[in-house]
């Protein structure tokens, strides 16, 4: 692989480079282990000629040799001729030693292309008997005998041996260079992959990132103009009321019957529009984060005081009872009064609304700490005492709500089927704009079932904490 | 297709492409097996941790214009004079099947000279086929190739099996359409060596076109195809091969009429 840092493709056929391929240390020992093996010193090179391993150990023979001038000039230059011998198409090459001694080299070839050599030798060929003249002939003062002894030493090899020895180092080679390129190979396959999973994921994401911006502005868009238009509808629809009111009272003059009766209709009417615009500015102001609330001390049995002065009319003209049912010394809340009597007020309304005459009503509160449990076992004694809350549950003895449907109740404009819009009115906005606040008091709302009929709204608050300083 | 003037080499890159499951592996390993040895070098499996899935399969084939190959035990055996010719590298890969790999799949395909799409003959695999053609194109299309420009063959694979479309319908569809249409049976290595040199064929009518590779690599542009068989080690005649063609087009200059 030709090193690059930042490889985009794979590259298909890159030249290999033995030293690339392989573990020198490792390499080291391989060639040690052929040396001791059959006694010939291996020398592996690249392609450059750079020596990777080495197990050659010299010789008696050699290190005689080099105590001489001569001996050391003349083995300089076969050595030199050795390392730089190119074994060429043949792959093999046999190359003497002045000594009578012998190296083989031969080519280490991969995917059909050259990417070393190694280097056996010196070893003694086995028809070699006495030493040469061309050793004897190099320095006076080498001695025949000695020399001739010192070069028997020298570990004898048949040349069907050496080329064994090659045969099987190069099979061994070719194994480690077949595996080392297949790991490379997969190691740079899965990179790649990886790097191009991330670019198209990456893409994915900057497109949704794009979509979701765009929609954050539409539904913005759709926030301000449903505030707009509320607003704009709110004003005539005021006189409207207004002025029906003034021609009930008889301001204009005296009305008779039929026309009280129709003005009332129109002053009805007219006040229903007035609370469903209003439902939907209260939604929209919602959605936008615009709508403020206050949050002061407060205490949840007062609220519902105030919720059962406004509901008992209602209650009492359907035939449902209405109950409140507060555990004793119930901690306070910090939330905005008015915004939790619409709330509960809504609740309210909607159960009595679905109860038929002579069922009944129930708010009950009680304090809790957190009901998810698995949550409160990890660090209970720390985490729970900021996690009280209070919880409202709102019960009615109606028709109940589906399981399927609990979720979708608090989607605008949902009624569990558009037949009871025509038996018992209603917008579709009230329980949603009831979820969304509850929500910006840190609440959360959910729905049960009331055993054995009916529905419960189950409201969570979280506690006003004692060291949360205020004016109460 | 890489041209390295320095080493003197060409390399020409084929892409097996196709559904999971289809065959793809199975042509490599029997054109592996059906090709002489010297021709060329391992066969490169490199598998992910689910098991059934391969990476790629690759497959040099290398050899000199005017080089002939070495017999074992070949004592005249010379080589040609280097400073002749090119030496042309074929690599062949497989792409992995499995819809999870698409990454991997565009990674292989890129810069491929041409793409062997191996479909299964089975009635019950025709919208995967079709879907793993879509994938190619789509792929394709990343890389900035329009599947137009790319010399492609389909072959289909698997006709030992029951249940699968009719010969007289496949030649129908090849006639009609501009690919040069195959059949194979790659587990008994049926159809494998035609698809493939289908495909270096076609691929070399584009690459003549473009570089005039046999100028580069000095032979005769008819001879390209006929000397890389015989290099291979296929005795049978090159055009009695490409005679299996159902249909379609394998020249690639030439306009379908």
């Amino acid at each position: 692989m030709t090193p690059q840092a930042e490889p985009t493709s794979l590259d298909i056929d890159a030249t290999l480079r033995l030293e690339e391929l392989i573990d020198r240390e490792a390499l080291v020992e391989l060639c040690d282990s052929f040396f001791t093996l059959f006694g010939i010193p291996v020398r592996v090179l690249s392609k450059d000629g750079t020596l990777l391993a080495d197990s050659a150990r010299e010789h008696e023979l050699c290190g005689y040799i080099n105590t001489f001038a001569s001996g050391r000039a003349a083995c300089g230059a076969t050595v030199g001729a050795v390392k730089i011998a190119d074994p060429d198409e043949a792959g093999e090459l046999v190359h003497p030693c002045f000594s009578g001694l012998q190296y083989r080299i031969v080519a280490i070839d991969y995917d059909a292309r050259r990417i070393g050599r190694f280097i056996l030798g010196p070893y003694l060929p086995a028809d070699v008997t006495d030493a040469p003249s061309s050793l004897l002939e190099l320095d006076p003062r080498i001695e025949p005998p000695t020399a001739k002894s010192l070069l028997m030493k020298v570990p004898r090899a048949r040349p069907d041996t050496v080329q064994r020895v090659a045969r099987h180092l190069k099979a061994a080679l070719d194994l480690i260079l077949f595996s080392g390129h297949k790991t490379l190979l997969t190691s740079q396959m899965h990179l790649l992959s990886v790097r191009e999973s991330f670019r198209e994921l990456t893409e994915k994401n900057a497109r949704v990132q794009e979509a979701y911006d765009r929609l954050r502005e539409l539904d913005r868009l759709k926030s301000n103009f449903l505030a707009t238009v509320s607003h704009e509808l709110r004003t005539p629809l005021t006189s409207i009321i207004g002025y029906s009111e003034m021609l009930a009272e008889g301001i204009a003059g005296p009305l008779n019957d039929e026309q009280k009766e129709f003005v009332g209709t129109i002053r009805e009417k007219g006040e229903q529009l007035l609370h469903l615009i209003q439902s939907l500015l209260d939604m929209s102001k919602l959605e936008s984060g615009t709508m403020s609330v206050r949050r002061e001390r407060l205490r949840i049995e007062d609220v519902l005081g105030e919720v059962q002065k406004t509901l008992t009319p209602s209650a009492r003209k359907k035939g449902v009872t209405l109950r409140i049912d507060c555990a004793p010394g119930l901690p306070d809340l910090r939330a905005d009064p008015e915004r939790l009597r619409q709330v509960f007020i809504n609740l309210g309304d909607n159960a009595i609304k679905f109860t038929p005459s002579g069922g009944t009503v129930t708010y009950r509160v009680a304090s809790v700490t957190q009901g998810d449990s698995a949550q409160t076992d990890v660090g209970f004694a720390l985490l729970s005492p900021v996690r009280s809350h209070l919880e409202v549950r709102v019960l009615d003895t109606g028709i109940g709500i589906p399981p399927a449907e609990r979720e979708k109740v608090f989607d605008p404009f949902y009624q569990v089927d558009s037949s009871s819009t025509r038996e018992y009115g209603g917008t579709g906005l009230g329980l949603s704009i009831v979820k969304r606040l509850v929500e910006s008091h840190d609440g959360t709302i959910r729905v049960e079932e009331n055993v054995p009929r009916g529905a419960m709204f189950v409201v969570t608050l979280p506690v006003a904490r004692a060291e949360a300083g205020d004016a109460h | 297709m890489q041209l390295n003037f320095a080493g003197r080499e060409i390399t020409i890159k084929l892409v097996y492409y196709g559904p999971a499951l289809s065959g793809k592996t199975t042509n490599l390993k029997a054109l592996h097996e059906l090709t002489a040895d010297e021709s060329h070098g391992r066969l490169m499996t490199l598998e992910t941790r689910d098991d059934r899935t391969l990476f790629f399969d690759m497959l040099p084939l290398v050899f000199r214009a005017g080089d002939r190959p070495r017999q074992p035990g070949d004592r005249s055996y010379t080589p040609v004079d280097p400073t002749m010719g090119m030496s042309l590298r074929i690599k062949v890969f497989t792409v992995p099947g499995q819809v999870l790999h698409g990454a991997t799949r565009r990674l292989v395909l890129q810069g491929a000279d041409g793409v062997a799409f191996v479909a299964d003959s089975q009635l019950t695999e025709t919208e995967h086929n079709a879907a793993s053609f879509l994938d190619l194109r789509a792929n394709l299309k990343e890389l900035n190739v329009s599947v137009k420009d790319m010399p492609i063959v389909i072959q289909f694979n698997k006709r030992d099996l029951p249940q699968i479309r009719s010969d007289e319908e496949l030649k129908t569809l090849a006639q009609q359409g501009r690919e040069p249409v195959f059949r194979a049976a790659a587990l008994s290595g049926e159809g494998v060596v035609e698809t493939f040199f289908g495909l270096l064929n076609l691929t070399w009518s584009k690459l003549e076109a473009e570089h005039q590779l046999s100028r580069i690599i000095g032979i005769q542009p008819h001879e390209f195809v006929p000397v890389a068989a015989r290099k291979m080690g296929i005795k049978r005649d090159v055009s009695a091969i490409l005679a299996s063609c159902l249909g379609g087009n394998l020249d690639f200059r030439e306009p379908k009429p």
